[in-house]
């Protein structure tokens, strides 16, 4: 068994990128989610909610994207 | 292309059901210079970004060459380009000031755009952004004249502001002026740049496994025999992803140039 510290570091990065993957992809369910609402009950505002809606996913898919980096660098 | 040969060389199409590269760098790293100009070495990367920047610069050339009345169907997709760059951007987010920095955001909306699309563009099938120097050198441009635009229309109070913002009560504001200050002088730049290169490397890393996995375990047909069907779905989910590769090329380069927007529109409109 022994020489598989490789092997388990890469198994332990995958588990953190996992982790990190579960926090934006509940936040981007959520500001998705709305903005669907908030474009269903005023579709003449759809413009300007996608863009935001854009923005928001922006800001939340950072995490999981440093998380992604991060298990390439560990 | 000598990637994937590479690849195939070392991939075990007996034993195993995914071929990966033993070290993910050598899909991003391209240390052959190609050819050299003095102490200039072009390598791969190098080209494809002298490459971006011509093609930028030829699409804006013979898309504006003859401004007509009525233009010519290239003509009227470079317009509805910068059109969208101008009022869908620029003055969206900014508003009537953002005529200023319209130059900026069009060229880094290009460039990006076309960087990206040389990830599903077939022979170059290399994201030049997918390497950290150009989405960091782009970020810190953004980030040096939201920077400057700060200090020079709101002198010294830009940072004031920052650190000690008025409007929030007392008792937090050394907490709000200090996560106000770190996100704003070093997550900005840094997730702005991190955003767009992992997303190409994702994309790019995803696209090479998937068709190359397909091609080479469909052309070991002779070799293994049956077992190089495991290679149609691969190769089926490569073509998928391709496709959503080509959405997201257009997206991040959208967003990209979207937030460096607000970022200066934070700048110029600085009342905390």
């Amino acid at each position: 068994m022994e020489g598989n510290i490789e092997v388990l570091k890469g198994a332990i990065a995958l588990i953190g990128y996992g982790l990190a993957a579960v926090g934006p992809g509940v936040g981007i369910g959520i500001v998705v989610g709305n903005a669907i609402t908030a474009m269903a009950r005023q579709p003449e505002m759809a413009g300007t909610i996608r863009t935001t809606m854009f923005l928001g996913i922006a800001f939340t898919e950072a995490l999981a994207l440093i998380g992604f980096v991060l298990f390439f660098i560990a | 292309m000598d990637q994937l040969i590479l690849a195939s060389e070392e991939c075990d199409v007996v034993n195993e059901v995914i071929c990966a590269p033993a070290d993910v760098k050598e899909l991003f790293e391209f240390t052959d210079v190609i050819f050299s100009i003095g102490p200039l070495g072009f390598t791969r990367t190098i080209i494809l970004f002298f490459l971006a920047a011509f093609v930028v610069v030829g699409l804006l050339y013979f898309g504006l060459r003859k401004r007509r009345m009525v233009p010519s169907k290239f003509g009227v997709v470079i317009e509805s380009l910068l059109d969208f760059v101008k009022n869908g951007i620029a003055k969206d987010i900014i508003g009537p000031e953002g005529a200023r920095y319209v130059p900026y955001l069009t060229a880094i909306f290009l460039f990006i755009l076309v960087g990206n699309l040389f990830e599903v563009t077939p022979l170059i099938n290399f994201p030049i952004t997918s390497r950290m120097a150009i989405p960091a050198f782009l970020a810190i441009v953004t980030y040096v004249i939201f920077v400057f635009i700060g200090f020079g229309r709101n002198k010294f109070r830009y940072l004031l502001d920052t650190v000690w913002p008025k409007h929030v009560p007392i008792g937090l504001r050394w907490l709000v002026g200090l996560i106000e200050l770190v996100s704003i002088f070093l997550l900005r730049p840094f997730t702005l740049a991190v955003r767009l290169f992992a997303n190409m490397v994702a994309g790019h890393l995803m696209l090479t496994l998937l068709l190359g996995s397909g091609v080479i375990f469909l052309s070991a047909f002779p070799e293994i025999g049956l077992k190089a069907l495991v290679g149609i779905p691969w190769f089926a989910l490569g073509l998928g992803i391709y496709l959503f590769e080509i959405v997201v090329s257009v997206l991040q380069a959208y967003i990209f140039t979207l937030l460096s927007a607000v970022y200066i529109q934070s700048s110029v409109h600085f009342e905390h």
